[in-house]
């Protein structure tokens, strides 16, 4: 018995593992969720920014990390349209201006927010850095145009906008490193304010900058995304996906327990 | 001087970008700003060289009939059908939106979600306290698992509810992550900041020399 459990197949746990998602997406769960103060922070100060504020979204993630970060984004771009706070979407991920332009246009419409006056969404540069860099210097000189090919010169909202001064706030949405680099180079050289959405596996990389106060606030993973929606009071992808991965995450407790109690019989067994 | 040259322009450019970080005149940040200028020009050259080197990998697995050489045809047909669409047309055209969210990204997500399957299993046989050390990695993995769904704080409000504080499972995954890992990660963040400043010295002064091609 013990040996069969120690030798469990497999193809079993995926099956359970498949059922676990599976179940709570045919059957939602509703479980109560708890605003964690990181992701709070964020929320407080875009919703303390008076409205024609101006905040920078960079969308640095592919459609791998698109279910956990893509509610994060439409979350906030819901607040800030809510709230006529600006916004102005990059990316650094060549992956990612297909994904970011198509959930700011779906975000807008729903908000009634005017493409050039409420937002603009510029695409992507590469050189990751040194685009950061140079938009401390000029925006302008590192996109010249927009995502639909117009001039940064004939959209009305950015006439008042040349570098990091008249930005109010840079979320960053990542999967990978670009968290690390927008602090380095962005913070640390224009005192410019970031917070940062990131995936479930990289979040304990950003409490070091938490604590000193060089990222504003984090939406960590799913939870962050389903506390964001909690704060706007939209429950959406977000936190279907939390109440999904519950089971996944217990069904994982619960094996990594029975495996450890099989092999504590099993070695005492052996002596 | 193949070697000597861009030893010498390292060196230069090195000293100068340092010193422009310490002097806010005028003409010292006008050399600062046409530098990273430079710089943003030259990054879309590395997408090139990534892209010839793409090409440059498959022509040979499938000259040299490697295993699983057919699938290099995918690689071509997957990078032409892009091409042709992205570069006369531009990202936004709805043909190419829609191979990007009808191919790319269910391709990409579906990888991904394999994870949580393999992650499953390996935690199952892996994931073992046979030491003190490992004991300890052990609790802390399990209390941030089940702190990061709000199912913990369900189950802790509810089996653990006799305890004179709600939400323990969030809670104590918040301190493991703000105290012990945040104590963990700037201790390398220091180490990997004080590697790279040593590097880049090695670099300007001459002493690493294996980007051109040479022994240090």
């Amino acid at each position: 018995m013990l040996s069969k459990l120690m030798n469990l197949d497999r193809r079993l746990i995926f099956i359970f593992v498949a059922l676990a998602v599976i179940i709570p997406t045919l059957l939602p769960l509703n479980l109560p969720i708890n605003v964690s103060e990181p992701t709070q922070k964020i929320y407080d100060y875009i919703d303390a920014l008076p409205a024609g504020s101006t905040i920078m979204i960079a969308f640095d993630y592919g459609p791998s990390s698109l279910p956990e970060l893509n509610p994060m984004a439409k979350a906030v771009l819901r607040h800030c349209f809510d709230k006529g706070v600006r916004v102005i979407g990059m990316t650094l991920y060549p992956f990612a201006p297909t994904l970011a332009d198509t959930l700011i246009t779906e975000v807008a419409e729903e908000a009634g927010a005017v493409n050039g006056e409420d937002y603009v969404f510029l695409g992507f540069r590469p050189g990751g850095e040194q685009v950061m860099l140079r938009m401390g210097i000029s925006i302008g000189s590192v996109f010249e145009k927009d995502y639909t090919n117009t001039p940064l010169t004939e959209i009305s909202m950015m006439k008042d906008i040349t570098n990091y001064g008249q930005i109010d706030l840079i979320l960053d949405l990542a999967s990978g490193s670009t968290t690390d680099l927008w602090i380095t180079y962005v913070n640390v050289k224009y005192n410019q304010q970031i917070a940062a959405g990131v995936t479930g596996v990289i979040v304990s990389n950003m409490y070091p900058y938490l604590q000193t106060n060089q990222l504003v606030g984090l939406m960590p993973g799913y939870l962050g995304a389903s506390e964001y929606e909690k704060l706007i009071g939209v429950p959406e992808k977000g936190t279907q996906g939390i109440n999904n991965a519950s089971p996944v995450h217990v069904l994982i407790l619960g094996l990594v327990i029975i495996g450890n109690i099989v092999f504590f019989i099993q070695r005492r067994r052996e002596g | 001087m193949k070697r000597q040259v861009p030893l010498v322009l390292c060196f230069l450019f090195g000293v100068v970008m340092c010193f422009t970080q310490f002097s806010p005149h005028s003409f010292s940040q006008s050399i600062y700003d046409e530098v990273v200028y430079w710089a943003l020009i030259m990054s879309p050259f590395a997408l090139a060289v990534g892209t010839i080197t793409l090409v440059q990998t498959h022509v040979i697995r499938i000259r040299r009939r490697t295993e699983h050489w057919q699938y290099s045809f995918v690689v071509f047909a997957g990078l032409l059908t892009m091409v042709v669409i992205g570069l006369p047309f531009g990202p936004q055209h709805p043909a190419f939106a829609w191979l990007f969210n009808n191919v790319q990204v269910p391709l990409d997500a579906t990888m991904f979600s394999l994870l949580a399957f393999l992650i499953a299993s390996a935690a199952f046989r892996a994931f073992r306290a046979r030491t003190f050390e490992a004991s300890l990695l052990l609790i802390s993995a399990m209390i941030v698992l089940i702190g990061n769904v709000p199912v913990g704080d369900l189950i802790w409000n509810t089996v653990l509810s006799w305890l004179p504080w709600d939400n323990g499972a969030s809670e104590a995954r918040q301190w493991i992550l703000g105290n012990p890992n945040l104590s963990a990660r700037r201790g390398i963040i220091l180490g990997v900041s004080l590697g790279v400043i040593s590097q880049a010295i090695r670099l300007i002064l001459g002493i690493e020399r294996s980007y051109i091609g040479g022994g240090d």
